[in-house]
């Protein structure tokens, strides 16, 4: 008798307990933010899309080799025995953003940018050639369709 | 012409309580999801007016405008009558709750047994919309619930009786009047009484931690599946309803009524009853569930003799 | 009366969360008889894509085998690799690596504590406590490697990048705010007299059976078994940190709990230690891109907050491996389930599937 006064003694006071946790929480600021007013800045080293800086391009074919979804693909046309580079096409859908393909450019030519918010209503538009830079800076602004 | 004023007396009073719970449930479900969010750290609704205060009225609107599904199998007319069997009893109970000093629609002198007789018909829309679906979970639900909402009828009837005995009459406003000097809660045995109270209406309003009925999505998927629209909108507005009763009954019975300095009687009353609404979502926010065997162990083994012992106590204690 | 049996289909998706798990529940009323697991909704065909790709392009997708614990998953398959080719790594990228494993192994305790009260029923307070915290820890691993949740971060030979400048005191700062939350979870729901009620006593695991179905990590530790890969079979650096090994009583849910917490508790100290003494040098060694290992095997398991994770390669001298196989810990922990529920009411099945604590993308690969 006295071990079941003294279980529902101790049970109703980890109960109070509790309830203390809460309500300390319950007066204090949230830690949310109210996205789309309010945006979290990303980190230095953050990898949203790829982004391609065209005049340090080689063509070595480095990033193409090393993608694990084989979402690049470069053509490049030689003038005078000097190649460079025609088209660059990437596709936003088979990118799973690990980053190699920045990690292996030996003249840093392609980088991570910061953009994270890429849906689109229509899926041709994840193609895109990242040459085109009109095209790709719609994704800067992602209210644009 | 005595007749026709009383009518028009009834229809005035009946629109009057129909308006104010339409309000109060629109604002708990506000306050809820507010007091929900901040004890998560988060802020809750915040875009549909100041603070989200429209977000309510947005929710009611939508469900007004929700397609109203009834499947093909249903027991047509116990399906179509168990809303009306959970909410209307919650709103007749508003008859006798004292909003100020007479400001009570009609002192019944059997208040509190009106009271308690009239919530336990709630049971009833509750088996009727578990049977009336034609849906084995739902069944399984509505009784559990049933089971639930009975078992836990027995502690919060003997709690109502022991402050009946104190007063000395069952009549709701005797007992806020014999309140005056001191709240009912200050006297140890009436404290007793109040946590009883307390944990046998948190069943009886199927709120957490004992909110099987309601969240046992595990596996079953509870009584109210089969309803959309407008008649899932009555089961809702029902339990929130029936949380301002017995919040207010709370009130009334253990935390002296309307009494209070300064301020005039209705705004304490206001302030006690959301007072512990608060204190019952703080509740719901923080615990886990409790188990159907569990419940219903607590509720026989351990609740209903301690509410026998103390209904012992209040009697020796008042014949002495 | 007459009864009968009835099958239910808890099926792919339920709201306990813990991935798309199908199991068929034979019900006599409130009690089971017997439960039969369908897996294979999330099957990707890891091990035969790795066929077909370098080393070091596997690794974003050991990333995705067990989301919750990615580093920690990057760690076991890069350590299988370099004993393959029998590299060294610089003691810098020791180090490193140990820090990321246990912020790793603090957050996946995290979100296994928070989401098995979810599944009792404390219907969000504690599963949004816990996701506040593993924001923290996801912010500091956003700013040392770039990602929220698959890192791709350790290579072969070191770690991507250095830590950046100002991490430590970063680190440092997330250490004295974990401790008193630690503590928070305790008060909140550790001893909380309905969470005893609903997970004491329920799907006790005893020593023997806990051996006998090769179950690892807190589920093996929480029957009673003193056996962490971190002390017996030292990798890395382990050996020179000091740390305890939590250990269950009984072997129920409550026990397997209770050891996640405490598991963060040490984890918290591993870390200062690490941050401590921290040596300079350099954070990924040069070997080369391409990486053609002898012909030969080799097995390497870590320690994962989930269990034992194994990875075994099999190389042909080529850039590719010829098998990789992967012992996932989830795959043998869920195989105790059936055994677990006969005889427990329908609501203590969630509970018991909780403190298991799996991740479907680790069983279906």
């Amino acid at each position: 008798m006295t071990k079941l006064l003294k279980d529902m003694t101790v049970g109703a006071f980890s109960l109070l307990k509790g309830l203390a946790v809460t309500m300390k929480y319950c007066l204090r600021h949230s830690v949310t933010m109210q996205y789309p007013t309010q945006k979290m800045p990303m980190a230095e080293r953050y990898r949203g899309l790829v982004d391609l800086i065209p005049e340090k391009c080689i063509t070595c074919y480095q990033c193409v080799k090393t993608c694990p979804t084989a979402c690049l693909a470069i053509t490049h046309k030689e003038v005078d025995k000097k190649k460079t580079l025609d088209t660059f096409k990437y596709n936003m859908e088979l990118c799973c953003f690990c980053g190699l393909c920045a990690q292996v450019c030996p003249t840093s030519a392609i980088i991570m940018n910061k953009i994270y918010e890429i849906s689109v209503y229509d899926r041709k538009k994840f193609d895109i050639d990242l040459l085109n830079r009109e095209k790709y800076a719609q994704w800067a602004n992602p209210t644009v369709k | 012409m005595v007749t026709i004023l009383t009518f028009i007396f009834m229809l005035a009073m009946g629109a009057l309580i129909l308006g104010f719970i339409a309000v109060s449930a629109m604002f708990l479900i506000w306050w809820e999801r507010k007091v929900s969010a901040h004890i998560q750290s988060r802020l809750g609704p915040m875009r549909v007016g100041w603070h989200g205060a429209l977000q309510s009225v947005a929710d009611v609107l939508k469900l007004l405008l929700k397609e109203d599904i009834r499947p093909a199998e249903v027991d047509i007319l116990v399906w179509w009558l168990a809303p009306f069997f959970a909410v209307v009893p919650s709103v007749m109970a508003f008859v006798v709750i004292p909003f100020g000093g007479n400001l009570i629609i009609k002192d019944l002198n059997v208040g509190i047994l009106y009271i308690a007789s009239i919530s336990s018909v709630c049971v009833i829309g509750i088996f009727m919309a578990g049977w009336g679906s034609n849906n084995k979970y739902s069944l399984l639900g509505g009784m559990r619930s049933a089971a639930q909402m009975i078992s836990y009828e027995l502690p919060l009837i003997l709690s109502l009786i022991m402050v009946a005995m104190r007063a000395g009459s069952l009549s709701m406003q005797r007992i806020v009047e014999s309140q005056a000097g001191c709240w009912n809660i200050l006297h140890p045995d009436m404290a007793v009484a109040c946590i009883i109270y307390l944990i046998a209406a948190t069943a009886e309003v199927n709120r957490a931690p004992f909110d099987i009925p309601e969240a046992e999505s595990e596996l079953v998927a509870g009584f109210h599946t089969e309803y959309s629209g407008m008649k899932f909108a009555m089961f809702f507005l029902g339990e929130y309803t029936n949380l301002f009763i017995v919040a207010a009954i709370a009130a009334t019975l253990f935390f002296g009524g309307w009494h209070g300095p300064f301020l005039p009687p209705v705004v304490w009353f206001l302030i006690k009853t959301y007072g512990l609404i608060f204190v019952w979502m703080w509740v719901r926010w923080t615990f886990p569930r409790v188990r159907v065997d569990q419940l219903m162990e607590f509720a026989w083994k351990i609740l209903t003799p301690a509410a026998l012992v103390n209904l012992a106590i209040v009697g020796w204690i008042l014949l002495k | 009366m007459y009864t009968e049996e009835f099958l239910i289909n808890m099926g792919p998706q339920h709201p306990s969360t813990h991935g798309v798990l199908s199991l068929e529940l034979k019900l006599d009323g409130e009690m089971i008889r017997d439960c039969a697991i369908h897996i294979g909704y999330l099957h990707r065909s890891m091990e035969k894509i790795a066929e077909n790709r370098t080393y070091t392009q596997f690794i974003p997708f050991t990333d995705r085998l067990d989301y919750m614990a990615s580093m920690n998953n990057n760690l076991a398959y890069v350590m299988a690799v370099e004993k393959l080719m029998r590299m060294d790594v610089p003691a810098r990228a020791k180090y490193i690596r140990v820090i990321v494993a246990e912020l790793n192994r603090i957050a996946s305790h995290l979100l296994a504590i928070g989401t098995f009260a979810q599944d009792l029923g404390a219907f969000g307070t504690p599963l949004l406590y816990c996701l506040r915290e593993r924001e923290k820890i996801m912010d500091i691993f956003n700013e040392i490697c770039g990602n929220r949740l698959t890192y791709n971060y350790i290579r072969i030979g070191g770690v991507q990048y250095d830590l950046p400048e100002g991490i430590d005191l970063k680190i440092g700062e997330f250490i004295k705010y974990m401790r008193p939350k630690v503590d928070d979870y305790d008060q909140l729901l550790t001893y909380n007299t309905i969470f005893l009620a609903r997970s004491k006593h329920i799907g006790t695991i005893s020593k023997e059976m806990a051996i006998s179905y090769s179950l690892t990590g807190p589920n093996l530790r929480g029957s009673g078994v003193k056996w962490d890969l971190r002390k017996d079979e030292p990798y890395l650096v382990y050996d020179k940190f000091d740390f305890d090994i939590p250990v269950g009583a009984n072997g129920d849910a409550w026990d397997r709990y209770k050891v996640r917490v405490e598991e963060m508790r040490q984890s918290l100290r591993i870390i200062e230690q690490a941050i401590g003494g921290l040596p300079e040098g350099e954070a990924l060694s040069k070997a080369g891109r391409i990486h053609k290992p002898a012909p030969g095997e080799a097995y390497f398991r870590a320690e994962n907050p989930r269990g034992e994770l194994g990875f075994y390669l099999v190389s042909d001298g080529s850039a590719y491996p010829y098998r990789l196989k992967i012992r996932s810990p989830s795959f043998s922990n869920l195989a105790i389930l059936p055994e677990l529920v006969r005889g427990l009411k329908v609501a203590d099945i969630i509970c018991v599937l909780g403190s298991l604590d799996i991740v479907m993308g680790e069983i279906d690969r």
